[in-house]
């Protein structure tokens, strides 16, 4: 609990709203710069004269954002695939209704709810209940144009959706690459805070269908996701940090902060093996192995304080 | 008033300088994109960083068991310009495409979940500076 408090604590510390501003301007400065060498050096002869010695040897390595942002979040997807395969039955009441959208009125609640559609249309797509993603694609729609996100779903994705109801695989990919293309749209604008949100969305409402599938049909391999969920957590409320001072921000935050205390008292034991690498095959298999331990007591608080940061999310 | 001017100029600069390097971002994107089969789902991010000289970008990513992931990674308009590495929560070394003449992609397979660090430079002797993008899929 004390290595959590002082984490937490290092990172409010270090993400400020006023350190994050001159992170964010330094971005800035840094993409002009990059950019006015970009243009005068890419290309064909852009190839630095190796021989020369030109290179900074001197100095070490510094590090910069990927994306302006540190941190990735698994696709929900993947937990819908797990679900599925768990043999859980499809349970359409354990999702936000599609209809709901036109209830959200603040950008702060239209993004985080694009991103728990985004889940639910993965979950949809899986059992494949192809009226019910088209329902969600729909909402999904309407909430990225009131957002203003011009790339992922315009009328052109939507009509080779509907070409491609019936055929999970397509259906899947291209919602991906719809929310790829958002949020690209959207670090291309700096509107990092509704990136955040709209993964933020995805995380949560993943997280509550898979506790619900974990209550309905017990299945370690569900109970084990639930528990690896403490990585992505800890990546996701740095990723929101920088917002805390806003007010929608601060309450999601808070709660989020309370659950990962939660998430701290699950162990992950982990212990690394040599990695073994198929060059032929451009595969490497990753052998290290990891192993949650987590009570029957953990995962009920857990499922209960989810279910609760979703429903003030959906509400 | 020559100096409300110059402001104004070296704003509109940064914002033109800005907007080229996204659409350079853009089209590498596209490049790169070629290299996610068709059986593998977008992690729905883009992951993308303008890098010089020996700068690194790194992002946290947790890769759950049981699946194989395809990482790409590009700059430039040709192969190899990016060096990317994946390390274990112990900074143990998995795969650096460094040891495969740096691929522009290449498949991890996992067996349990892992959180893991991914750190991506440009290969300096091709390139000096540029948009570094990186694409996360997984195999269906």
């Amino acid at each position: 609990m004390v290595g959590v408090s002082y984490f937490y604590l290092s990172l409010q510390f270090f993400l400020t709203p006023m350190n994050y501003k001159k992170l964010t301007f330094k971005f800035v400065l840094g993409a002009a710069i990059g950019g006015s060498l970009l243009m005068t050096s890419c290309g064909p002869g852009d190839k630095k004269d190796a021989e020369t010695g030109d290179k900074d040897t001197v100095n070490a390595p510094s590090l910069v954002k990927l994306g302006n942002a540190h941190f990735s979040i698994p696709s929900p997807f993947q937990t819908a695939m797990l679900i599925k395969a768990s043999g859980a039955q499809y349970n359409k009441d354990i999702l936000n209704p599609a209809k709901n959208f036109s209830k959200y009125s603040t950008n702060f609640k239209k993004a985080i709810n694009l991103g728990v559609y985004g889940a639910d249309v993965g979950y949809v797509t899986m059992y494949d209940q192809t009226q019910d993603a088209l329902g969600y694609i729909g909402s999904i729609r309407k909430l990225t144009e009131e957002l203003g996100i011009n790339n992922g779903f315009d009328a052109n994705t939507m009509k080779r959706f509907e070409q491609n109801l019936g055929k999970r695989d397509s259906m899947l990919s291209m919602v991906a690459v719809g929310y790829r293309a958002s949020d690209a749209f959207l670090k291309d604008n700096d509107r990092l805070d509704v990136g955040a949100l709209i993964l933020t969305g995805g995380w949560v409402e993943t997280l509550y269908f898979t506790t619900k599938a974990a209550a309905a049909k017990e299945n370690q391999d569900v109970k084990n996701r639930i528990g690896e969920q403490k990585y992505t957590l800890d990546n996701l409320i740095k990723l929101l940090q920088p917002y805390y001072n806003q007010p929608d921000y601060t309450g999601l935050i808070d709660q989020l902060i309370d659950l990962a205390y939660d998430f701290d008292a699950i162990d992950i034991e982990y212990k690394y093996v040599k990695p073994v690498t198929d060059v032929a095959n451009k595969t490497t298999t990753i052998n290290s192995s990891t192993k949650v331990i987590m009570t029957k007591e953990q995962l009920e608080i857990i499922s209960k304080k989810i279910e609760k940061i979703r429903n003030t999310i959906i509400g | 008033m020559k100096k409300i001017l110059s402001i104004l100029s070296l704003i509109c600069l940064l914002g033109i300088t800005y907007q080229n390097a996204s659409a350079q971002c853009d089209s590498i994107a596209n490049i790169c994109n070629k290299n996610m089969a068709k059986n593998y789902i977008s992690d729905g991010q883009s992951y993308r960083a303008l890098l010089n000289n020996q700068e690194i970008a790194e992002f946290k990513a947790v890769f759950y068991g049981n699946s194989t992931y395809r990482i790409s990674g590009c700059s430039g308009f040709t192969d190899g310009n990016l060096i990317f590495s994946v390390f274990d929560q112990e900074k143990n070394l998995l795969f650096t495409n460094s040891d495969q003449k740096n691929a522009p992609y290449w498949d991890l397979k996992f067996g349990n979940t892992l959180s893991c660090t991914i750190e991506a430079q440009l290969n300096t002797t091709n390139q000096a500076s540029g948009c570094a993008v990186m694409l996360l899929g997984f195999k269906q």
